[in-house]
């Protein structure tokens, strides 16, 4: 196998238990974002801009959608004949059958596929944030430091830096301590979960952490933490731009609503660091004569006759005339029915939102029985798949989610839908 | 699905000119619907229909047409067997320095072939259809050619190609009849079995021709069968700027977005990447088709934007198609106006076309 310099791991088999039914079915990295793109996007269209060519995928949880997603690569230029994407499940051996135990141990389970490139530094990533990098520049700091590891970092505000793990480094950014989740941060230096290891010395470390007992085999629990113990020279690379964690149902929504309060933040019309994606073929966006559309993105096959402010509203939906949506996220395929009104709701893939439903925080008269702990500042998630009764009125901070026992309620019909891809029913 | 069949798109028409749009590039590369290319509709009709083996044979102005289509990945065309094919003309080729060097290329993609039939199509038009209805009737009726037709009673203009069907079979055609809105009319898409197809290229080749068209194969009724087959859904055709305008305004009907755009038979494009399009507030919009990478703070009413198009603040568009990339200025006022790829409109400009004769700006001017 040709050698590679770099090679690129990235960690995608978590649940994304904080997103809750909002990954029901499907990984988080797979999980839509910013009217086009799912998570993942971000990570692999920063290796293949960064010229990164050989991207390693583990996945666990829930990985059918998400290996339909990616396939083999071609929509982020991955489909090479030496290296390009490699979606790497667990799997059994004469020895071990194990799942991956933790983010050490996903990758020590595949020391074999690293060392099939030989290569020099591997870049580990990780499926939960959004964020443009230039992976190259960390890669050269990396090597200007003459770093054993190199752990990029965001400055966090200080009275945030106790939900991070958070870096404590010397006046050149060389690592001193890492602690995660401080009560009382003496840093505002919150990892990112992106980091360059020399190979040779990570290859070794995730050895002894295995046959380590009672080891959680997690990179920022066990390996970072060990590396320092032996003196390793471990840096900090201070990365300047956007960035956000998209692990809430919070923050998933804030770092959609950023795309239409700062467009220019994340930027996602620079042609020189594009966001690639798996396209849906659909035709382009329909804005109809008594439409509304104000401070919203729109991508192709949306059709909309009613009125959407402030919003993001992903491929093949539909809103009906004299909807109002407001400060929504519609994923694909959502429709919303004629006269309902939606505020700060989080609209699964394929949804059907009855005509004159009212969800939003102003609408506290409504059934308390879906209040979400999941939820805050008023949002409002619509699981993926389910029809809303005509009518229905929702308050802040609720969930409504598929019947646990697989039938329909009075407020809610499941919907057959297979293909968890959006807009299966167009 | 088809796979006796194997498809040939001539990308150009030698009665079809287009004026600024087709100067730089193929008829069947120019742009249409926001972001598509004429091609890719029947590209995507023969992949839909099972066809997987397709030669795309181009005259002169191609590079626009190679960047669109480029391996046919965007189709699944990208094959270790078959797939797409490029027949450039070998025109200026001292190894077939002939006058018949021209179907050379045509003759040995064809030669090449492993199916029994060929699905030839030309660019001036968009149906959505299944290849393999005309493929069958075609088989049935034994005929030796089979050209699909409708009559819908729409005036297209030139050409406009009448067939005189008598129990099916093609006995004479007019070309431009007066009366054509009533008539069977012609649509560029003929079946022939591959080896007649040979046949009649290699004598044209012998006699020393250099072109070929459906309008040639319809010529030799006398000579073989050639069968009609009727087709009844949205055709849209493409015969000149007033009829590409009025063809491409007819998107903004629902009824023909749902009879071209449906998810079982999907239309192919290239993938361009860019950002989901913006709407700032104190935008207008009304009646439109907007694609992706636009960023609209103006005014738009009944009219078709391209990928990357930039409209700035009290602008007023009514009934234009912006072509890709071009940025209208700020308070520009724009009716029935078709900008190409990469112009600008510079702030305050007013432009007025009418109807039946929108002002084209050519690619990459400046306003």
């Amino acid at each position: 196998m040709a050698k590679q310099n770099v090679v690129a791991m990235l960690l995608a088999g978590g649940q994304g238990s904080r997103l809750g039914v909002l990954t029901r079915n499907i990984a988080k990295p797979a999980v839509p974002f910013g009217s086009r793109y799912r998570i993942i996007d971000f990570p692999l269209s920063n290796c293949t801009n960064s010229g990164i060519e050989t991207v390693g995928v583990l996945t666990q949880y829930q990985p059918l959608v998400l290996n339909a997603y990616m396939g083999n690569g071609h929509p982020w230029d991955l489909d090479r004949n030496t290296g390009g994407l490699s979606i790497l499940p667990p799997y059994q051996s004469m020895s071990k059958r194990d799942w991956y135990k933790g983010t050490a141990n996903a990758i020590y389970q595949n020391i074999h596929f690293i060392d099939r490139y030989h290569p020099k530094y591997v870049l580990i990533l990780s499926g939960d944030h959004i964020y443009k990098m230039d992976y190259r520049k960390m890669l050269n700091h990396h090597i200007e430091k003459q770093a054993d590891a190199t752990i990029a970092v965001f400055e966090v505000p200080l009275e945030e830096a106790s939900r991070f793990g958070i870096m404590n480094t010397d006046k050149t950014g060389k690592i001193l301590e890492f602690e995660e989740k401080p009560a009382f941060p003496k840093n505002n230096l919150a990892s990112m979960g992106v980091y360059i290891f020399n190979w040779e010395v990570l290859r070794k470390s995730l050895i002894e952490d295995e046959n380590t007992r009672g080891s959680a085999n997690d990179f920022g629990k066990n390996i970072i933490p060990s590396l320092l113990q032996e003196g390793k020279s471990l840096y900090a690379y201070t990365f300047q731009g956007y960035w956000k964690d998209v692990g809430t149902i919070l923050s998933l929504w804030e770092a959609n609503m950023d795309i239409v309060d700062t467009p220019e933040a994340l930027n996602l019309s620079d042609r020189s660091w594009r966001i690639y994606c798996r396209n849906a073929a659909r035709p382009p966006h329909y804005i109809a004569d008594g439409a509304v559309v104000e401070q919203s993105v729109f991508t192709d096959g949306d059709e909309i006759y009613g009125e959407v402010y402030h919003s993001v509203i992903a491929t093949s939906v539909l809103v009906e005339e004299g909807a109002v949506v407001r400060d929504s996220i519609l994923m694909p395929g959502a429709v919303v029915r004629k006269g309902a009104r939606l505020e700060r709701v989080i609209v699964g893939m394929d949804s059907v939102i009855g005509e004159n439903c009212k969800m939003g925080p102003g609408q506290e008269s409504g059934d308390s029985s879906y209040k979400s702990k999941l939820c805050s500042n008023g949002i409002s998630v619509v699981e993926g798949g389910l029809e809303v009764r005509a009518g229905l009125v929702l308050g802040g901070n609720s969930v409504l989610s598929l019947p646990e026992d697989g039938h329909d309620t009075p407020d809610l019909k499941i919907l057959n839908v297979l293909n968890w891809e959006g807009g299966s029913r167009c | 699905m088809l796979s006796n069949s194997m498809g040939l798109i001539l990308a150009d028409h030698d009665r079809v000119h287009l004026g600024d749009l087709t100067r730089l590039r193929a008829l069947a590369a120019v742009p249409i619907f926001g972001r598509y290319r004429i091609i890719d509709f029947t590209l995507s009709n023969m992949v839909n229909s099972g066809i997987t083996n397709v030669g795309v044979a181009a005259m002169t102005k191609y590079k626009s047409l190679l960047d669109h289509i480029g391996t046919g990945a965007s189709w699944d065309l990208d094959r270790m067997n078959q797939g797409l094919h490029i027949l450039p003309p070998y025109i200026n080729s001292s190894y077939f320095d002939r006058e018949s060097g021209d179907l050379t290329g045509l003759y040995e993609f064809v030669i090449r072939g492993k199916q029994e039939y060929v699905v030839i199509c030309d660019s001036n038009f968009l149906i959505k259809t299944d290849f393999s209805g005309i493929v069958s009737k075609h088989v049935e009726s034994k005929a030796d050619m089979t050209i699909l037709y409708n009559q819908d009673g729409d005036r297209y203009g030139s050409p406009t190609f009448s067939l005189d069907l008598q129990e099916g079979v093609l006995r004479d055609f007019l070309v431009d009849s007066l009366d054509s809105g009533t008539q069977k009319s012609a649509i560029g898409v003929l079946v022939i079995s591959r080896e007649l197809l040979l046949h009649i290229l290699s004598q044209s080749m012998s006699r020393g021709q250099a072109e070929f068209s459906i309008e040639q194969l319809l010529k030799m009724y006398e000579q073989y069968k050639i069968c009609g087959c009727e087709y009844k859904g949205n055709c849209l055709r493409i015969n000149s700027i007033s009829t590409y305008y009025k063809s491409s305004m007819a998107l903004l009907d629902p009824q023909v977005r749902k009879s071209f755009f449906d998810l079982e038979a999907p239309i192919y494009t290239k993938v361009k990447n860019e950002a989901p399009a913006y709407y700032e507030s104190g935008s207008y919009v009304s009646n439109a088709i907007v694609s992706d990478g636009c960023t609209i703070y103006g005014s738009v009413s009944d009219s078709i934007l391209f990928r990357g198009v930039r409209v700035e603040k009290h602008t007023n568009l009514q009934n234009c198609i912006i072509f890709q990339d071009a940025i209208i200025g700020e308070g520009a006022d724009l009716h029935h106006v078709i900008l190409d790829k990469n112009t600008v409109v510079r702030p305050g400009v007013k432009l007025q076309g009418q109807p039946d004769y929108p002002v084209v700006i050519g690619k990459g001017a400046i306003v």
